[in-house]
């Protein structure tokens, strides 16, 4: 037992050049087979901490072992691995308080996520995936700090408070061994930011990505209000160790350790590129009606915008617009340069400027409001 | 359910092994392994039966497709939305994810059995299946058989050659040579890319010209055969103006709460040198034949992001000092990080300034940027020895260029402007004494 103490503490105190030793020991020590690890990771960058799990995923034997990693995030909005984010959360919003947008790679829904909300990753084979068992870690564990508090897990495996909020989310990948499951826990978490964030962006888009079911929520430290951070850590791990009979401390791991994690910064980059963020998003389709305005001869028109959406750049757009409104030629340039495009405010302004260069008088007035009623559908 | 039942998959098997199919359908992960063993080498040597049979025996029909169905779900989970990672068409090895169920918070990989080509997805993207649903079709074998996207012409024509030698001895054993001819292909198909890495790749990747960059092509193409285009040069010392920042740029910090950079100070001598000159803020209009002046200087400085060219434009400069250029930069600076610059940041100008210096080129000739009718093109500072009062000295240098359309401006008119710009940023006092 001493030995295996020492084995998981020696990384905290060893230098950089034994850490890779060390650390690759927690997770491949034969000596260590049959056992447990509770890990906390320090960083707070939802990429980091995601490629850490992905990292945990790919390399560790979970056969043998299972893993609890315990982690907290700055403010970000996590969609799941299959939605789609300008129907989940209000991007704009996002992007003038400065929140990122990471992607999961477990499906399920969206959530919001800050330093008072607390994620727990159970990694097992897929043998030993049972995502209630894990969740009766969470709610015993409760219990026992708390006993007037009413939790109880739901068949949706959520946790609901006093039977009516929700504490807890949760979601899972199976790969092709291994499996994890991991679910939030509602501390002391912004309610307001999470309401005002988690609403639709484009209201006119049809798709059939994974849709989120929005639940009424609380923290618990609105009803439980002594409970400390640490103080929930610690009976976590107590009844982790407790229901699958293990005797692990807690270990603190720097997901930006690159010779202990080898390859993990390349999978945080892939996390924070566009292309996965919203790249990967499942084909949608806009239908919307534009209402376009002639400010200076006071007239206006109707028309009708439709765009195709794959892997979130403009596949297909089609305008139909009265011709003495706009020529036929200038809509259709419009429509031409979206091809292509990310689907993107931005990208959709800069193709608009380069139209309106060459263009005066009446049609550059029409095509400037015409570009800004698009470009306001994606915002 | 059937995955409790193993009698019902024994029977499955034997039926299975009777019908001559020429595909394979396997059943995924509850199949025990004994079984699996016991039923497959029938199945195989049978369909190989058939193949020679009643199919030509060549490279491309010894493939088989393999249908790969949706794994059983866990916790009593009925059905889920498939996702597809990869398309038809697309090659894949061994274990790699073909598509994603996702069940109830649960994403599942889909991983392929065996290294081939997708042939049919036989659900659409979003469609809901159940355990046991058939997925997809693959093509088992190397991707040598795709015309495609494969690296090179020289693999395609390497594998039928490969090949050719074995057919002659097929006719006589048929089961035997079967394996064999497979194991010769996807040998040769093996071989064939590491020969290339002695030889070097010399394959090609064509990829759209997406519709931005053909447009902006179009207006550059359209602007060289209308424009007479040609560029005049001019260096400046920048050594009273570095000197000026460095004075200041605290003061500055402390005072704007933005950094003092140089742009600004080549905005304003633009802006300055384009009040005096006002044809070179000017543009033609070819279809009336006319000129139009304009009373206002709005200045494009051109960026480069990482999504690509944006071109935001400064209004009115001829009101705003240093201090608020800099302000307007930062601010179009802070909108094109966060993504939120609009068309009306975008749109129009009369004049644009490009730096290609933070690339750290030397000299060179901008394009205009229809429809005006001058670029300004700064370049990089470089310490060169330069004469200064008969001695030579080393200061730093920079060289601009600006490129004009000579139809409008006359050759003494753009030295002049160059010129200008260059005594403005040598000597910015020229600024208060409008000289």
């Amino acid at each position: 037992m001493s030995s295996q103490l020492s084995r998981i503490f020696s990384p905290l105190r060893a230098g950089n050049g034994n850490q890779l030793n060390r650390t690759r020991s927690l997770f491949f020590d034969s000596a260590n087979s049959r056992a447990g690890l509770v890990l906390q990771s320090q960083s707070t960058d939802v990429y980091q901490n995601l490629a850490l799990e992905d990292w945990i995923d790919a390399h560790v034997d979970l056969q043998q072992r299972s893993i609890l990693l315990l982690w907290r995030n700055r403010p970000v909005v996590v969609i799941g691995r299959h939605q789609n984010p300008w129907t989940e959360c209000n991007l704009s919003a996002m992007r003038r308080l400065g929140i990122p947008l990471a992607r999961r790679r477990s499906g399920g829904g969206t959530v919001y996520h800050d330093l008072g909300n607390l994620n727990m990753t159970f990694f097992a084979s897929k043998k030993g995936y049972d995502r209630q068992r894990n969740l009766k870690v969470v709610t015993e564990a409760l219990r026992r700090l708390r006993p007037e508090l009413a939790v109880q897990s739901t068949e949706r495996f959520d946790i609901l408070l006093n039977g009516h909020y929700k504490i807890s989310g949760t979601a899972s990948r199976l790969s092709r061994k291994s499996s994890y499951h991991h679910c939030t826990l509602l501390h002391s978490a912004d309610r307001s930011a999470l309401s005002s964030l988690l609403r639709p962006s484009c209201p006119h888009i049809q798709s059939n990505a994974t849709p989120s079911i929005p639940s009424p929520v609380t923290n618990l430290t609105d009803h439980a209000p002594s409970l400390e951070w640490e103080e929930l850590l610690d009976a976590l791990v107590q009844q982790y160790n407790r229901e699958f009979g293990l005797s692990c401390m807690s270990t603190m791991v720097d997901p930006t350790n690159e010779s202990s994690f080898p390859g993990v910064s390349n999978m945080a980059a892939e996390l924070r590129s566009w292309e996965w963020t919203f790249g990967k998003t499942p084909k949608f389709s806009i239908e919307t009606q534009l209402e376009l305005m002639d400010e200076q001869l006071d007239a206006r028109c109707s028309a009708s915008l439709h765009m195709e959406v794959k892997s979130g750049r403009v596949e297909s757009c089609r305008l139909d617009i009265t011709e003495d409104w706009l020529p036929l030629k200038l809509s259709k340039q419009l429509t031409d340069i979206l091809i292509g495009e990310r689907f993107c405010p931005h990208r959709v302004a800069a193709s608009a400027a380069e139209l309106l260069r060459p263009e005066s008088g009446r049609l550059y007035r029409r095509l400037h409001n015409l570009c800004e009623a698009v470009v306001a559908v994606m915002d | 359910m059937l995955s409790r039942s193993p009698c019902v998959y024994r029977t499955l098997g034997r039926s299975l092994s009777a019908a001559s199919q020429a595909s394979n359908v396997v059943t995924r992960q509850h199949l025990s392994s004994h079984f699996q063993r016991k039923c497959q080498p029938r199945l195989q040597s049978s369909s190989h039966a058939n193949h020679v049979r009643f199919f030509k025996i060549s490279a491309v029909h010894r493939d088989e497709v393999v249908t790969v169905n949706t794994p059983a779900f866990a916790e009593s989970v009925t059905e889920g939305d498939v996702r597809w990672e990869k398309a038809v068409g697309d090659s894949v090895t061994e274990d790699e994810v073909v598509c994603e169920i996702e069940t109830d918070k649960t994403s599942v990989q889909v991983p392929a059995p065996a290294a081939g080509v997708l042939e049919e997805l036989l659900v659409p993207d979003g469609g809901k299946v159940e355990g046991g649903t058939p997925l997809f079709k693959l093509r088992k074998g190397a991707a040598a058989a795709k015309p495609a996207p494969s690296p090179s012409p020289a693999v395609e024509a390497a594998a039928p050659e490969a090949v050719t030698p074995p057919p002659p001895p097929q006719p006589s054993t048929p089961p035997t040579a079967a394996p064999a001819v497979s194991a010769v292909k996807s040998s040769s198909a093996a071989a064939a890319p590491p020969a290339p890495s002695t030889a070097g790749v010399r394959g090609e990747n064509r990829v759209k010209m997406n519709r931005m960059r053909l447009r902006i092509a179009q207006r550059l193409k359209e602007a060289q055969n209308t424009c007479a285009m040609l560029t005049t040069f001019n260096e400046v010392d920048m050594s009273n103006i570095q000197e000026m920042r460095k004075l200041y740029k605290d003061a500055f910090l402390e005072k704007h709460n933005i950094k003092l950079g140089f742009m600004s100070a080549f905005i304003k001598a633009a802006a300055h040198a384009l009040t005096d000159q006002p044809a070179v803020n000017a543009v033609i209009d070819d279809t009336t034949k006319e000129i139009i002046y304009r009373g206002y200087i709005d200045i494009s400085v051109a960026v480069s992001t990482p999504k690509g060219l944006v071109v935001p434009v400064i209004r009115n400069v001829e009101t705003m000092n240093f201090a608020d250029i800099e302000k307007a930069i930062n601010a179009l600076g802070e909108k094109a990080r966060k993504n939120e610059l609009a068309v009306e940041d975008m749109d129009g100008g009369t004049f644009t300034i490009s730096n290609g210096g933070v690339f750290g080129s030397l000299f060179g000739t901008p394009i205009i940027n229809p429809p005006q009718s001058a670029i300004l093109g700064m370049h990089g500072i470089f310490d060169r020895p330069v004469a200064v009062s008969g001695k030579v000295e080393v200061r730093p240098m920079m060289f601009m260029a600006l490129t004009y359309d000579h139809r409008l401006v006359d050759g003494r008119e753009a030295v002049a402007f160059l010129r200008k710009i260059k005594a403005v940023v040598e000597d910015p006092r020229m600024l208060l004494l409008d000289m």
